[in-house]
């Protein structure tokens, strides 16, 4: 701004400076061509003629013993000079001698010697520019100062407010990491980032803290699985050494030990297993995979405990599926699923368990059902989560984590996995696994 | 058998050395894989077992080592990181079979025979043969008592994969692994059906003496007793 100030007004300076230099260029003629002599009359007389214009510039011709000549300004007496610049251009005060009140006014000119010793004064008004100036400083100053002074005030009030909240956010933070986790961060103050930050902060907070009561729950579960095996071991070979058994008892006694550790181990992996697979571990390799050899190996592999079991094992299939994944992982998950229609999902006569897979139009779903008793809706989402045996299968062998090694493998294969109401009863369960790009 | 025993577990090797001896194995042992190395390469192992994680030389560097100086001795792995990608990993190195922790003796102990034998040069023979009953590989006929035995396709490769492996313990895990190449354990007794099925077909129909003998607590044999 000060900058457009400055340039503005020198180069109005330069143009009036010009005007003024082309008169006396046209003064200094007059006064020397006329007669070819330094005729000091006319140029008087041009001077007095110019002087009188309405619109007259600053004039004034003296002498060489600086006597008033003519001209619309006062005598030279009283001209005071206030500033003379290097290329000899004078500011100075005068009277105008053409106004009635014959105030004091700033001007800028220049004084030229001509031949003959006599002075010629020629200038002009500079009192708008002065005002000008004076105002545009003032104006400046003043802008400036309330900026600053509204500047500081704004973020005095804005600082505070943002220091207060964030010192909220603090306090909770700590109280947080004091174990309280059901603390939440503030975030009443709006839509702002901080306050996105708090809620995010927040969802966080909920995440870890299902995570935790998750984790919790495993855990507990974990502690009971084991320990009841790990009780039943213990006892039963404190109970034999009590005894002073024969040599077979003795035996029998660590045989089932030996079974019921198995189990233990067994139930070890699975959770090892499940936590690889959760890991997401980019090194379980994946191939394309003909879904019918899939599930024909299982069938093969399963076909004579149906058939034990008067099971009817059928394969509905469309040919020619192929998906990206890792074998092993969905041939154990299918095999667990398999495993579950087997052991729960049968009745007295006329089981069947159908083992199907078909091509939707951007994934392929691979089920197997049953025709069993089924799953209460309610209990369809608890049944993935670890260690969770249903009230109806608490005193049937295995481990719970069947369901919960599926969904990870499911996840880890980026489908997904659907618990449904077979028709007209039963179980039906569902996995929608992406096709693989070669088929 | 002479067996060599790598493993830096002094109180899990302790174990070993005394079950393999109950078995009836000599077994030399070193504690870490340095002195493995050394030891395999200096004499004549029958069998290899290595830990995969040693001191001073990690156990797949050891069997890379190994295989570079010729050794061809058998080895099993044994790792406490048993999962599938491992054991993969594991046999690329140049091991023969792996064994993940925890694991039962008597799997180890099957598995150790069966390594044994392999190095035995495979027989060109069309044909296999345990007492009185015989497969042929090419036509897949199988006799007993020169009477021929109808059997399903996935029969047929469960008693291929134990007339290859006569008079010895085979796991029901070895089996899931040779027979249907699945690496998880099933949580029903599927082996044991399949078994049970096999035995009726090729011993209960006839008169000689019961071939397919269960082990209790290991798997199962299939032995011809004079």
């Amino acid at each position: 701004m000060f900058y457009l100030y400055w340039t503005t007004e020198r180069d109005l300076q330069v143009e009036s400076d010009n005007k003024i230099i082309q008169e006396v260029e046209q003064l200094r003629k007059a006064y020397t061509s006329r007669f070819r002599t330094r005729d000091i009359r006319s140029l008087a007389i041009a001077v007095d003629n110019k002087s009188k214009l309405p619109t007259a510039n600053l004039y004034m011709l003296l002498d060489q013993n600086e006597n008033f000549i003519t001209g619309n300004f006062n005598d030279p007496k009283e001209l005071t000079k206030v500033k003379t610049d290097e290329d000899g251009w004078i500011e100075f005060i005068y009277k105008n001698l053409n106004d009635d009140n014959k105030a004091l006014s700033y001007a800028r000119g220049r004084e030229f010697i001509l031949q003959g010793g006599y002075r010629l004064i020629v200038g002009r008004s500079i009192n708008n520019e002065i005002y000008l100036k004076e105002r545009f400083f003032l104006a400046l100053y003043g802008s400036v100062i309330l900026i600053l002074f509204l500047g500081i005030i704004g973020g005095y009030i804005l600082s505070r407010n943002f220091l207060n909240r964030i010192s909220a956010i603090n306090k909770t933070s700590e109280e947080i990491m004091n174990g309280d986790l059901t603390q939440r961060l503030p975030t009443s103050s709006g839509n702002d980032e901080l306050g996105k930050l708090s809620s995010n902060l927040n969802e966080m907070l909920d995440r870890i803290n299902k995570l935790m009561t998750s984790m919790r729950e495993v855990t507990d579960n974990l502690a009971h699985d084991l320990r009841t095996p790990l009780n039943k071991i213990r006892s039963n070979l404190e109970v034999t050494l009590m005894s002073d058994p024969e040599k077979n008892q003795y035996k029998k006694s660590i045989q089932e030990a030996i079974e019921e550790s198995d189990n233990l181990i067994k139930t070890f992996n699975s959770i090892l297993s499940i936590s690889k697979v959760e890991s997401g571990t980019s090194d379980l390799e994946k191939t394309s995979i003909d879904v019918k050899e899939l599930i024909d190996d299982l069938v093969d592999l399963y076909e004579p405990i149906t058939e034990g079991k008067n099971i009817l094992l059928k394969k509905d299939l469309e040919l020619g599926l192929k998906i990206l994944g890792n074998k092993n992982l969905l041939s154990q998950a299918l095999a667990n699923l398999l495993e579950n229609a087997i052991n729960y999902g049968v009745k007295e006569v006329g089981s069947v368990v159908v083992l199907g897979a078909k091509e939707n139009s951007d994934d392929i779903s691979i089920w197997v059902s049953d025709n069993g008793q089924g799953i209460k809706d309610s209990d369809k989402e608890k049944v993935l989560d670890r260690f969770t045996r249903l009230d109806s299968s608490r005193n049937t062998k295995g481990s719970g984590l069947g369901l919960n090694l599926v969904n990870s493998v499911v996840k880890f294969h980026r489908g997904k996995l659907k618990l449904l109401d077979a028709k007209p009863n039963g179980l039906l369960i569902l996995i929608d696994l992406p096709k693989s790009r070669s088929s | 058998m002479h067996i060599l025993l790598i493993e830096d577990d002094k109180d899990a090797a302790a174990y070993l050395i005394k079950g393999l001896k109950e078995s009836g194995h000599v077994t030399d042992y070193a504690s870490d894989g340095e002195e493995g190395l050394n030891m395999a390469l200096d004499s004549n192992f029958d069998v290899l077992i290595v830990d995969r994680m040693l001191p001073k030389i990690e156990g797949l560097t050891l069997i890379q080592e190994l295989r570079k100086e010729g050794n061809d001795t058998p080895i099993l792995v044994l790792s406490a990181l048993g999962e599938v990608d491992e054991r993969v990993k594991g046999l690329k190195f140049g091991a023969d079979d792996y064994l993940s922790k925890p694991f039962s003796f008597s799997e180890l102990l099957a598995r150790i025979e069966a390594l044994s034998r392999r190095t035995q040069p495979e027989s060109s023979s069309t044909s296999l043969e345990v007492g009185d009953l015989s497969i042929d590989l090419l036509s897949r006929e199988v006799h007993r008592e020169g009477q021929k035995i109808e059997l399903q396709p996935r029969e047929y490769r469960l008693l291929e994969f134990l007339m290859r492996r006569p008079n010895q313990v085979v796991t029901r895990t070895m089996l899931l692994e040779g027979v249907w190449e699945y690496h998880f354990d099933p949580q029903t007794n599927v082996i044991d059906v399949h078994i049970s099925r096999l035995r009726s077909k090729i011993d209960k129909p006839f008169k000689g003496k019961q071939m397919l003998h269960t082990e209790r607590g290991a798997g199962y044999a299939l032995r011809y007793d004079e």
